[in-house]
């Protein structure tokens, strides 16, 4: 996934759908999704004592956001 | 270049490079201690500021039907931007942003030049900050041109809000906010920053590495000898890397772009 940052020349002209930048986008969401909720997640760790299960919960429930992402923002259009 | 040579023959320099080796010494005033105003580095970004300015300036100073050799350079360097990498990646809106790109790219791609280029050796992107203000430029031209497209508050509704049913947006917003405002500036800085900062570092590593090996033991002489051919092929692959963290800036910046135009899916 992070190997696509060489763009396929598209050839057609005009208003071609872009895709080079389409790799990195994915590999962020992803990141970004266990990121921001796993933070989350730990911060609701160190308030309720938790003991990192809410950490867990949360990476789990930002991969899925993440992915939720990329189907709904690079998947197929219309 | 000649002292610092000097200095690794007599087996002076310390081996294991470390982020010492970025700061250079004061050019004016001369070897001052607690000024940085003008170092080598600063020099250097005058140097590709003053090469690209006076080169473009002299490639379409007197432009011919049938190109010189220069302003076909000049030409297929903007020709390639223009049309490999804005009007691919965004469309007919996007000639207008290709001045912008052109710069960019040229910019970002001489002064990772310099790394490799004998007497110079470093690369200004190899500090944080050069690559890090050519990412808030790139920052604030997405933001700027979506608002300016689509108005403030759709634009944001845009970039925030994906097309999902609503009980999934609270766990989506935040993602979409964080990579999108957040991680955005950040990775494009540290991508190239940390790809200069390596490459400044590999090579550092092989050349003196050569010199330690060959100062603590002449019979290591081949192993030296290998480590100064391994930073000759270093520095082939060097460039490619300096050609194309160039072009991964650039074609990123685009695909920004293009997602603060695009209109809802």
């Amino acid at each position: 996934m992070a190997g696509d940052q060489t763009p396929q020349p598209t050839g057609g002209p005009g208003d071609t759908p872009p895709n080079a930048g389409q790799g990195w986008t994915a590999l962020t969401y992803l990141i970004a999704g266990m990121g921001v909720w796993g933070f989350i997640g730990w911060l609701v760790d160190q308030w309720l004592d938790t003991g990192g299960i809410a950490t867990g919960i949360g990476v789990v429930l930002g991969m899925a956001g993440g992915i939720i992402l990329v189907v709904r923002r690079l998947g197929t259009p219309t | 270049m000649n002292g610092a040579a000097n200095v690794l023959a007599q087996g002076e320099a310390a081996f294991p490079p470390s982020v010492e080796d970025f700061y250079l010494p004061s050019i004016v005033p001369w070897g001052a201690e607690n000024s940085y105003w003008f170092t080598k580095i600063t020099f250097m970004v005058w140097l590709a500021v003053a090469i690209l300015i006076v080169f473009f300036l002299a490639s379409y100073r007197k432009p011919q039907l049938v190109p010189t050799k220069k302003q076909w350079l000049a030409e297929s360097i903007y020709g390639f931007v223009r049309n490999n990498i804005a009007v691919d990646m965004i469309g007919h809106a996007g000639i207008r942003f290709a001045p912008y790109f052109t710069t960019l790219f040229c910019f970002i791609f001489l002064t990772n030049l310099f790394a490799i280029v004998p007497g110079l050796q470093i690369s200004p992107n190899s500090h944080i900050a050069f690559p890090a203000f050519l990412a808030v430029i790139s920052y604030v031209l997405f933001i700027y041109a979506g608002i300016k497209h689509h108005g403030a508050g759709k634009f944001i509704k845009n970039s925030l809000i994906p097309p999902a049913p609503w009980y999934i947006l609270p766990l989506l917003i935040p993602i979409e906010f964080f990579s999108t405002f957040l991680v955005r500036p950040f990775s494009l800085a540290v991508r190239l920053f940390a790809n200069m900062f390596a490459g400044h570092m590999l090579l550092l590593v092989f050349t003196l590495g050569g010199f330690a090996m060959i100062n603590a033991n002449a019979l290591l002489a081949p192993v030296s000898l290998l480590s100064w051919v391994m930073t000759i092929a270093l520095t082939f692959l060097e460039f490619l890397v300096i050609a194309l963290q160039a072009y991964v800036f650039t074609v990123l910046t685009a695909s920004y772009v293009q997602g603060a135009l695009a209109d809802e899916h």
